[in-house]
């Protein structure tokens, strides 16, 4: 257990994992198509296609911070605390190029608080993201105060909402959000180094691994991340409420957790995210088609997370579990 | 001055706590002093009352180590008093309310346990999950709507009040305080529990059923949340499926402002009583100065930041 496993080497390489994602995905889209009228459609596949932008871009940088053993449960509202400063700046009749700019510096800023308190404070992840959690919160409250942020101008849903040689501008940054993290994670030390943390910090640690600037570093980019997630919603809804964000943070936990990534650290998968995403995507968009209540996509989502975590710990205690551990 | 310095441990937290608890009440008094009557104590210590149940099973789950911690609290009293009113509809006798509600909390508390225990899931992550399955089914089953149909009896109960102090605080809060601290000081399991906190291996080796406390500590913060949730029904006299919200945020910055150690094995259930009474009149004087309740979530995160910065801090400074 104690090599860093590296499964998925490749850009798109995958995994029974993975390719099991895949087949549920399938699964819950034949299996939902069958239950509502309203399920194939290609104007539904968009809107699932769409709900699923800003959580992929969150889930990556959660992947990144699972990986390394963290966590950020404050995640959500930071991406709604961004998407206040892109609405302000919009608002003010800014320019729209400005507006992008604002996205990602707002969530780096917040996401260096976050390293701040985490990493420099050694307080534990998620006791420490919770403090923040609250105070972010708060922070929405006032600075929205009371009142949603609505009718903001166009300028830049238009300048997100074009084609480069047929390609959807959110695809495009996806596709490069991805690239960028997949080769920050498996051709630098710095994937090298962060997976070792994960696996052991006290390890990594010793063998002189620079593990503060690392998972500074993580930190920050998670909060880029976000910041451009916070882009892109700004952009598709022209509003910010004053609930923005409250169950990114599981959602986005519950799809890294699917996809394969290692709660434990050392181990993960960002194709496995990718699906991990959709498959959470198709499933509460879905179930909200059959007519189940929108008020229980949180318990699902809450099953989903203990049901897989317990069933990889029910695997891994079966003889052919351990091994296929010792094989890996 | 110097025996100030001289303070350590639970001395010196409680010092601290009751130095910041006055300079709450001062400066309250100072901005309204119309504030304080004996009617404003007896809010203090209604509203306390479910903050110190909850807070009690907190600070004992990560006490004992093991990163634990139980993030589900909110989402258990909640859902225990939603189940019990519920059950209450489907034909209860009513005698059996408070049995049920609080049998209702153990077992989340114990399925918690069981992820934890039998699942070797991290507390964190499998108590996050209940956390929202919990809060969420109390929600989604009643559509958000109260229950009400509370029997009078209980409401006697809930609301009355002897001498200032609220009756559920005298017969239920202070008791389990009492006997909480008891076990801690002068019985095995209170050692165990220490033990286990400060270094779970060594714990194992010497034979302690770490397992077994461990489960029990989880049933019984669950159980406790249950008692809360009962509070909460004979009190505002409806189950209400919201009434756990940020009960996790602000039972933790109990615990932790109480001195309880985030890695476990150090800490009192005094300093949780003293600090869930501080957060309190915090919470209850910001009220009374009209401040918007949107900025007591805020004030209590910022606090539990604060106080694992400190922790940190002394900690350093002493070494």
């Amino acid at each position: 257990m104690n090599v860093v496993r590296q499964f998925g080497n490749g850009v798109f390489s995958m995994s029974g994992r993975e390719w099991s994602l895949l087949v549920a995905c399938l699964l819950a889209i034949v299996i939902f198509s069958v239950a509502s009228p309203h399920y194939a459609t290609s104007g539904n596949a968009a809107t699932v296609l769409r709900n699923s932008v800003e959580l992929l871009l969150i889930g990556l940088g959660m992947t990144l911070l699972l990986a390394m053993g963290g966590i950020d449960v404050s995640i959500g509202i930071v991406m709604g605390l961004a998407a206040i400063a892109i609405g302000r700046v919009l608002g003010a009749g800014g320019n729209p190029l400005l507006a992008l700019i604002a996205g990602p510096l707002v969530g780096a800023v917040l996401g260096c608080v976050t390293a701040a308190v985490v990493v420099l404070g050694r307080v534990p992840a998620i006791v420490g993201t919770l403090g923040l959690l609250g105070v972010y919160r708060t922070a929405v409250f006032v600075l929205l105060g009371g009142q949603w942020l609505s009718g903001l101008p166009s300028s830049l849903t238009d300048l997100l909402a074009t084609s480069v040689l047929g390609v959807p501008v959110p695809a495009l940054v996806i596709a490069a959000a991805y690239l960028a993290v997949w080769l920050a994670l498996r051709r630098t030390p710095y994937g090298l180094h962060l997976l070792a943390i994960g696996n052991s910090e006290e390890k990594a640690r010793l063998s002189g691994i620079p593990v503060i600037k690392i998972r500074f570093m993580t930190f920050a980019i998670s909060g880029v991340l976000t910041g451009i997630a916070a882009t892109f919603y700004v952009a598709t809804y022209r509003n910010v409420e004053m609930t923005i964000g409250s169950t990114l943070a599981l959602d986005a936990i519950a799809a890294v957790i699917l996809g394969g990534t290692s709660i434990l650290g050392g181990r993960c998968s960002l194709i496995g995210t990718v699906l991990g995403v959709l498959l959470l995507r198709i499933l509460q968009n879905g179930l909200l088609l059959i007519g189940v209540p929108s008020l229980w996509q949180p318990v699902v989502t809450g099953v989903l997370i203990i049901g897989v975590l317990g069933f990889e710990a029910v695997c891994n205690r079966l003889p052919l579990g351990r091994f296929q551990r010792a094989r890996a | 001055m110097k025996t100030f310095r001289n303070l350590q441990g639970p001395a010196l937290t409680l010092a601290l706590l009751c130095t910041l608890w006055l300079i709450v009440i001062f400066g309250l008094l100072a901005l309204k002093p119309s504030v304080f009557h004996l009617g404003t104590v007896t809010t203090i210590l209604q509203f306390s009352t479910i903050l110190a149940l909850v807070g009690l099973g907190q600070g004992l789950v990560i006490m004992a180590g093991g990163a634990g911690i139980d993030l589900s609290v909110g989402g258990a009293v909640s859902l225990s008093a939603i189940v019990a009113m519920l059950c209450l509809k489907l034909g209860l006798p009513p005698v059996l309310l408070p049995a049920v509600c609080i049998l209702a909390g153990a077992m989340l508390g114990a399925l918690n346990g069981w992820l934890v225990n039998g699942l070797a899931l991290l507390p964190f992550i499998a108590t996050l999950g209940t956390f929202f399955v919990y809060s969420g089914a109390a929600l989604a089953i009643t559509g958000g709507a109260a229950q009400a149909g509370v029997p009078s009896w209980l409401l006697v109960w809930g609301r009355g009040v002897v001498m200032g102090i609220p009756l559920p605080f005298l017969t239920l809060a202070i008791p389990c305080f009492a006997l909480a601290g008891l076990v801690l000081l002068s019985t095995a399991w209170g050692r165990w529990i220490y033990a286990m906190g400060f270094n779970e291996r060594s714990a194992r080796l010497v034979g302690i059923p770490v397992d077994r406390v461990r489960l029990v500590l989880y049933a019984l913060s669950g159980a406790l949340a249950g008692a809360a949730g009962l509070v909460s029904i004979a009190w505002l006299g409806s189950g209400r499926p919201n009434i756990g919200q940020n009960l996790e945020l602000e039972s933790l910055t109990a615990a932790m402002l109480g001195g309880i150690a985030i890695t476990g094995g150090r800490g009192g259930v005094g300093g949780v009583f003293a600090a869930v009474l501080l957060l309190v009149t915090l919470k209850t004087g910001l009220l009374q100065l009209n401040i918007n309740t949107v900025w007591q979530v805020g004030i209590v995160g910022a606090l539990l930041v604060f106080v694992l910065l400190a922790d940190r801090l002394s900690q350093r400074w002493r070494s």
